[in-house]
């Protein structure tokens, strides 16, 4: 029997425990889940979700002023989230949504701004 | 003197890895626009600023207020940008929930307690 000089594949266990998943290294990693790096990007959606809601809002009731900040926010970030190094295609994502929604409103007041002006 | 020192420790800042050149500064500069637009409105009534992007901002500025002092290297611009936006932020939140409007004087509630007097109907 030359069962103990034959190369063998690692059992399961060895394997398992030698590669962990992918799921378990994204989880574990230094800009992860479970850190501030992650969480805090992923709460600027709350800024566009925020800006969605307002859609139905009169626009006599929306704020220029907030809508260009986003706007200009939003639009400078999202360049910069392609020079960075690594680019940061999650971070340019969502600010490219930010700049959306506050251009989105400030076209609702350009438009209206147009139509009173013409009446 | 003093000036001089001043000017050089800033000359020092702005041309090194953390300065103007960089995004490390920028990134911070062009949110400040948020707690200024914030100060823009301290003048407008509480009915014409949205809830839904005010209450958004307070959880954004306190999720980056954490983020800006545990990134490396230290970011006290980005936290300083987001500290002044939650402030302010969080003001109009107040006012929005009937809290006190400095900028008018009284509470805000106080504006819808007293309805405005129904016109009379001759008898």
């Amino acid at each position: 029997m030359g069962d103990a000089n034959t190369p063998r594949p690692p059992s399961n266990g060895a394997v398992a425990a030698a590669s962990t998943s992918r799921l378990r290294q994204f989880i574990n990693s230094p800009a992860g889940p479970k850190t501030i790096f992650f969480w805090a990007p992923a709460m600027k959606w709350a800024l566009v979700i925020a800006g969605l809601r307002d859609i139905n809002r009169p626009v006599e009731r929306v704020s220029t002023a907030q809508n260009v900040a986003l706007a200009a926010t939003g639009a400078i970030w999202a360049r910069w989230s392609f020079q960075i190094v690594p680019k940061n295609y999650s971070l340019a994502t969502v600010n490219v949504f930010v700049c959306a929604t506050g251009l989105y409103h400030l076209a609702r007041k350009a438009k209206a701004y147009m139509a009173t002006r013409s009446a | 003197m003093a000036l001089l020192q001043t000017w050089s420790r800033f000359k020092s800042w702005a041309l090194g890895p953390t300065g103007l050149k960089t995004t490390h500064a920028w990134g911070p500069i062009s949110n400040a626009g948020l707690p200024l637009s914030g100060i823009a409105d301290i003048t407008k009534p509480p009915e014409n600023i949205s809830e839904n992007m005010t209450a958004a901002m307070c959880l954004y500025s306190l999720l980056f207020m954490r983020f800006a002092w545990r990134v490396q290297p230290r970011n006290y611009l980005l936290f300083g940008v987001h500290v002044s936006n939650e402030l302010i932020q969080a003001y109009h939140l107040q006012r929005i929930l009937g809290g006190y409007d400095f900028y008018a004087g009284r509470h805000a509630s106080q504006e819808q307690a007293t309805p405005k007097a129904a016109p009379t109907v001759p008898a």
